[in-house]
C-alpha cells in the first residue's frame, strides 16, 4: 500500500463529515435568505405564493382519468391558499380555483358550499353567482345550491325578489330546511310580493311543527293581512271619490274603517299618498 | 398453436414465486400501503372532505403503484430469462414457447391480482376506520384497476418479446398515458378535421381504451355500475388482451435469442 493509498484512507471518512456540514452550512444560508430577503424574489409576491390553476380542459387532459383525485389535489392548494392569508388581501386565483375544482368534480357539494359562502364576502359577487347557477345544474336535487345562491342575492345584491324565488326553489327539494319557504315568504315581502309572500307564510303556518316559526309566520300573515286591508279600504275610497286619500286618518274620517290596524311585528304601516301604496317601516 | 394445461400451470406458479421473492415488489408494496395510509394525513387538512380525499387518494395510489409493479416486474420477466439464458434451459424441456408465454403471463396476473388484494385490503380497513363504512365501489373500482393491469400486462410483454426491458417499460407507460387520454383523444378527434380527424379516431380504436376501466372517479358517489357496464368492459379486456397476447405468441415464436 503506498503513501498516497494510506493518507486517502486515513482521511476518507472525514469526507462525508465536510461534505454533511457543507451542505448544512448552505441551507442555514439559504434559510435566511429566504426569510429575510424576500424582495430577491424577481416576480411579485402575489405571482410567488398564488396557485396558478390550469384550464378546466388542461386538467383533465393531465389527469390521465383521475379527475377527482385532481380536483382533490386542488381542493387542499385551495384550503392552505385562502386559510393562508393573502398579504395584498385580493386572493385574486380564488374564483378561478372554485371554477377549476368544480369542473373536474361537478358533483363536489362541499365546494359549491364553500365557494357560495366565502366568495361574495372576498368581492367575487359575480363568479359566487355562477358557482351557484353551476351548482343548481349540477346538483339539482341539492337543497343547498339554490338556498346558499339566495343568501347571496340577499346580501350581496339587495336583490330580494330574486333570493325569494331561490329560496322557494330550495324548499321544494328533498331534506330542505323547513325555514327555506318561511324565508322566500319573508323576501317576497320584502320585494314587493305580498300576495305570494302571503301564500307561502301560509303554507308554512300550516305545515310548521316549529314553535317559533308558527309564531312568527302568524304575525306576518297579522301583518299582511293589515297591509290587505288597507289596500281593499283604499280602493274603496278610490271608487267612491274618484280620488286616492291624502292620509290614512281619511279612511278614518269617512267611516271606512274603524281605526289604522297595528302591525304585530312591531312595524308601522306607513302611506305613500302619490300612488296611494302601504309602506312598512320601523 | 400446442398448450399443455399442466405446463402452463406450472410455469405459472413457478412465475408467481419468483416474482414474489422479488425485493423489488415488497418495497413497492410497502410503498404503496404507507401512501395509502398516508391518505389520512391528506384528508385531515381537507375542511371535513376526509372520506372524500382518502377515497380517492387510496384507489390513486392504489392504481400507480399498481401499474408500476406491472411495467417493471412485467417488462422483465421474459427479458431476463433471454438475458440469463434460462430460456434456453426451460425451452429444451417438452414444452411449447405459447405454453411458456401464457404460463408467465398467467403467472404474473396472479401477483398482480395479490398485490392488489393486499392494497385493497389495506384500503379498505382504513376507510372503513375513518368512515364507519364498508364500501362496495370501491371493490368494483379495485377490480376494474386489476382487470386494467392484467391487459398492461399482455402489452408488457409483448413489447419485451421483441426489446430491452427499460425500453419494453417505456412503451408500455406511453401505453398507460395514450390509454388514459382516450376520451380527451375523441374529444379531440371530433374538433379536428381532415386526415386528422382519422388519425386520432385510428389511435383511439387501436391503442388500448383504459379509461373504461375507470370508476376511480365514481367511488365518492357510491356509483355501482350495473351489469351490462361490466359485462361490456369484461368482453373488451378479454378481446384486447386476447389479441396482444397473439400479437406477442407471434413475435415470441419467431424470436431466435
Amino acid at each position: 500500500m503506498s503513501f498516497k493509498q494510506l493518507q486517502f484512507e486515513r482521511i476518507s471518512w472525514l469526507l462525508p463529515i465536510a461534505l454533511l456540514l457543507f451542505s448544512y452550512v448552505a441551507q442555514i444560508n439559504y434559510d435566511v435568505w429566504r426569510r429575510y430577503s424576500a424582495p430577491k424574489i424577481k416576480t411579485t409576491y402575489n405571482l410567488y405564493i398564488e396557485p396558478q390553476p390550469l384550464s378546466a380542459e388542461s386538467s383533465k387532459a393531465i389527469s390521465f382519468g383521475a379527475k377527482e383525485f385532481v380536483a382533490d389535489l386542488y381542493w387542499l392548494k385551495l384550503i392552505q391558499y385562502y386559510g393562508g392569508g393573502d398579504p395584498n388581501g385580493k386572493y385574486r386565483k380564488l374564483a378561478e380555483l372554485f371554477t377549476t375544482i368544480t369542473d373536474l368534480s361537478p358533483k363536489f357539494t362541499a365546494a359549491y358550499q364553500t365557494g357560495l359562502l366565502i366568495l361574495p364576502g372576498e368581492g367575487f359577487v359575480n363568479e359566487a353567482i355562477a358557482l351557484g347557477e353551476k351548482g343548481i345544474k349540477n346538483l339539482p336535487d341539492r337543497w343547498e345550491m339554490p338556498y346558499y345562491t339566495g343568501i347571496v342575492y340577499h346580501i350581496y345584491k339587495k336583490d330580494y325578489l330574486t333570493a325569494g324565488r331561490y329560496f322557494e326553489n330550495a324548499a321544494k327539494l328533498p331534506n330542505a330546511p323547513e325555514n327555506a319557504k318561511y324565508l322566500a315568504a319573508i323576501y317576497y315581502n320584502k320585494g314587493d310580493q305580498r300576495q305570494t309572500a302571503y301564500a307561502l307564510f301560509k303554507t308554512v303556518y300550516d305545515g310548521t311543527r316549529d314553535s317559533f316559526i308558527k309564531e312568527r309566520t302568524a304575525k306576518y300573515l297579522a301583518h299582511l293581512e293589515g297591509i290587505f286591508l288597507l289596500d281593499a279600504k283604499i280602493a274603496e275610497f278610490k271608487q267612491r271619490y274618484n280620488r286616492l286619500p291624502k292620509t290614512l286618518n281619511e279612511l278614518i274620517s269617512t267611516k271606512l274603517l274603524d281605526g289604522i290596524p297595528v302591525s304585530p311585528l312591531g312595524l308601522t304601516y306607513q302611506y305613500d299618498a302619490e300612488n296611494g301604496k302601504i309602506i312598512e317601516t320601523k | 398453436m400446442k398448450l399443455n394445461g399442466s405446463i402452463i400451470k406450472s410455469i405459472a406458479i413457478n412465475t408467481f414465486r419468483e416474482t414474489v421473492r422479488d425485493k423489488l415488489l415488497y418495497s413497492l408494496l410497502g410503498f404503496a400501503v404507507l401512501t395509502i395510509a398516508a391518505s389520512l394525513l391528506a384528508g385531515s387538512v381537507s375542511l371535513g372532505q376526509d372520506a372524500r380525499v382518502i377515497q380517492n387518494f387510496g384507489i390513486t395510489a392504489l392504481l400507480v403503484f399498481l401499474l408500476i409493479i406491472t411495467i417493471f416486474i412485467g417488462t422483465q420477466l421474459v427479458y431476463r430469462e433471454v438475458e440469463r439464458k434460462t430460456i434456453y434451459l426451460t425451452l429444451s424441456k417438452p414444452l411449447t414457447r405459447e405454453s411458456f408465454y401464457l404460463g408467465k403471463y398467467i403467472g404474473l396476473c396472479l401477483t398482480i391480482a395479490v398485490c392488489a388484494l393486499v392494497m385493497g385490503v389495506v384500503f379498505l380497513a382504513v376507510l372503513r376506520w375513518k368512515t364507519g363504512q364498508f364500501s362496495t365501489p370501491v371493490i368494483w373500482a379495485t377490480s376494474f384497476v386489476i382487470l386494467e393491469a392484467w391487459l398492461l400486462t399482455a402489452v408488457g410483454l409483448l413489447f419485451s418479446s421483441f426489446t430491452s426491458a427499460l425500453a419494453s417499460a417505456v412503451y408500455t407507460f406511453g401505453i398507460v398515458l395514450i390509454g388514459h387520454s382516450a376520451t380527451t383523444i375523441w374529444i379531440l378527434s371530433q374538433k379536428s378535421q381532415g386526415i386528422l380527424r382519422y388519425v386520432l379516431e385510428m389511435v383511439y380504436y387501436l391503442f388500448p381504451n383504459l379509461e373504461k376501466f375507470n370508476l376511480r372517479n365514481e367511488i365518492v358517489y357510491n356509483f355501482q355500475p350495473d351489469l351490462q357496464q361490466v359485462l361490456l368492459v369484461v368482453a373488451y379486456f378479454i378481446a384486447y388482451t386476447a389479441a396482444v397476447l397473439l400479437a406477442g405468441l407471434a413475435i415470441f415464436r419467431r424470436d431466435e435469442f
